[in-house]
């Protein structure tokens, strides 16, 4: 991979417990683009995404060996701070998950925790943010109505908003158009490929169109081994290993 | 779904194979009726043009639903991909065959020149060239292609060897000019049967391997 990565993997393993459940895992994620993993249930793909901003951390039972590297910097050493490395590694989970509070509360919760008071500041960063999800003209009126009023659609571009406002410089996305309808998916798919000119995104998905769409390259992942990585392109048009061309042509998964 | 699919794709190219073989059977039998000068097995290969143009169409339109219903990738895509290319070949193969159908009705009624000068030769040497691309399609074996490039340098070479002879027996007497016309027309149509099974093969590179290679 030529171009500049800004998270390298090196013979990444995890364990729950006895399961083995990402072996060896070693791959570059480039910056700016959209590197999209899939791959059967169970394979590993959302292990390996919540390796990146260690949200594995939060379960029981873990062990984890190799190396993950943020910018060369190793994510788990001792030096690092995690609410840190969250903040510069923003999340987007399946379902959209907004806090019970008014739109703005939900964009400003970010920066405020991360110390942001003054309110011109709050106003800028909630409007910024909102136009980079494409949601500033759906909701610029009602503000501060309860976030969980809006749509499915709007609630997830809500919660990309609530990652950008905290100036991530890694979006991870966790099938984040699964509980939505087609037409929201779009925006949503139009979205990560506004968001790649400032941000790196990884999303995971089961949709393998989904990830043809939308990622620049592509990581096919199959019993926690990383199978093989490269150009969207020639993954999904001449896949050089027979698993992947054997899970993306449905003959298994 | 997916076996219903693979399923699907494997009925394609039974079809496909069924359109490439009718579009060489109109092109060794027009072959046949100018060597044999019979206008009556002309008019047989005349009469099938619809028949492959509907061949053509449906196919076509097959590919085409198998592409938006199921959004086929990686091989699956390329046998698609392939099986498109085979059909427009096929089409212009069985079309050329047509062509050459003509020509034996305006000049059946003449004895011919020379022989026909190399053009049974020319014939049989492309009719094995579409052979052997549609069984690489068939049986995924690029063994049957592995030599193409030659194949068809042999052929570009009987065709300009044709059109000298002919100008020379047109310049000689020019009460031939209209056969050698047409015998010149002949190669060249033939020429064109060769690059058709060229393309062919090309393609089903492609479906094997996924790499792009251009024969010629």
């Amino acid at each position: 991979m030529s171009e500049s990565a800004i998270i390298t993997t090196q013979d990444l393993n995890l364990w729950y417990g006895g399961k083995h459940a990402l072996q060896s895992v070693s791959m570059h994620i480039p910056k700016n683009r959209v590197t999209a993993l899939i791959g059967p249930s169970g394979c590993g793909k959302s292990t390996l995404l919540r390796c990146f901003n260690r949200l594995n951390d939060l379960i029981d039972h873990v062990k984890i060996t190799g190396e993950i590297t943020l910018d060369d910097e190793n994510i788990h050493d001792r030096k690092t701070d995690v609410v840190s490395l969250r903040k510069r590694v923003g999340m987007v989970f399946q379902k959209p998950n907004p806090f019970p509070k008014s739109i703005y509360d939900n964009i400003a919760f970010g920066p405020r925790v991360h110390g942001v008071r003054n309110k011109t500041d709050l106003d800028r960063i909630v409007e910024e943010s909102l136009k980079r999800a494409a949601l500033w003209d759906e909701v610029k009126d009602r503000l501060h109505d309860p976030a969980l009023a809006l749509s499915g659609g709007q609630q997830q571009r809500l919660c990309i908003a609530r990652t950008l406002a905290v100036e991530p410089e890694v979006i991870l996305m966790d099938e984040p158009c699964s509980a939505l309808d087609p037409i929201a998916t779009a925006k949503i798919e139009n979205l990560i490929d506004m968001l790649k000119e400032d941000y790196t995104v990884i999303i995971v998905t089961h949709n393998m169109q989904q990830a043809a769409r939308v990622s620049d390259y592509t990581g096919f992942m199959y019993l926690g081994k990383l199978i093989e990585c490269g150009k969207t392109v020639q993954i999904f048009e001449h896949p050089k290993e027979e698993l992947t061309e054997n899970y993306i042509t449905g003959r298994f998964g | 779904m997916a076996d219903k699919f693979h399923t699907e794709l494997e009925a394609l190219k039974k079809e496909t194979l069924e359109m490439a073989k009718l579009g060489r059977q109109m092109l060794r039998t027009a072959v046949d009726a100018l060597v044999q000068q019979d206008s009556a097995l002309a008019e047989s290969v005349v009469a099938q043009k619809d028949e492959i143009h509907r061949m053509e169409v449906a196919l076509e339109e097959h590919c085409y639903q198998l592409i938006a219903l199921n959004q086929p990738m990686a091989r699956d895509m390329r046998v698609i991909a392939c099986s498109l290319k085979v059909i427009t070949a096929s089409h212009r193969i069985g079309r050329y065959g047509k062509v050459i159908a003509k020509i034996v009705q305006e000049i059946s009624d003449k004895p011919h020149i020379a022989n026909l000068m190399s053009i049974p030769h020319m014939a049989e040497l492309v009719m094995d060239m579409v052979d052997d691309a549609v069984k690489a399609y068939e049986t995924d074996n690029l063994r049957f292609i592995a030599n193409f490039s030659a194949r068809d340098d042999t052929i570009d070479a009987l065709r300009h060897s044709i059109f000298r002879e002919g100008i020379t027996y047109m310049m000689e007497d020019p009460k031939t000019i209209t056969r050698c016309t047409h015998y010149i027309m002949v190669a060249r149509y033939l020429e064109r049967c060769a690059d058709h099974a060229c393309k062919i093969a090309e393609n089903v590179q492609y479906m094997e391997t996924g790499e792009r290679v251009e024969i010629h």
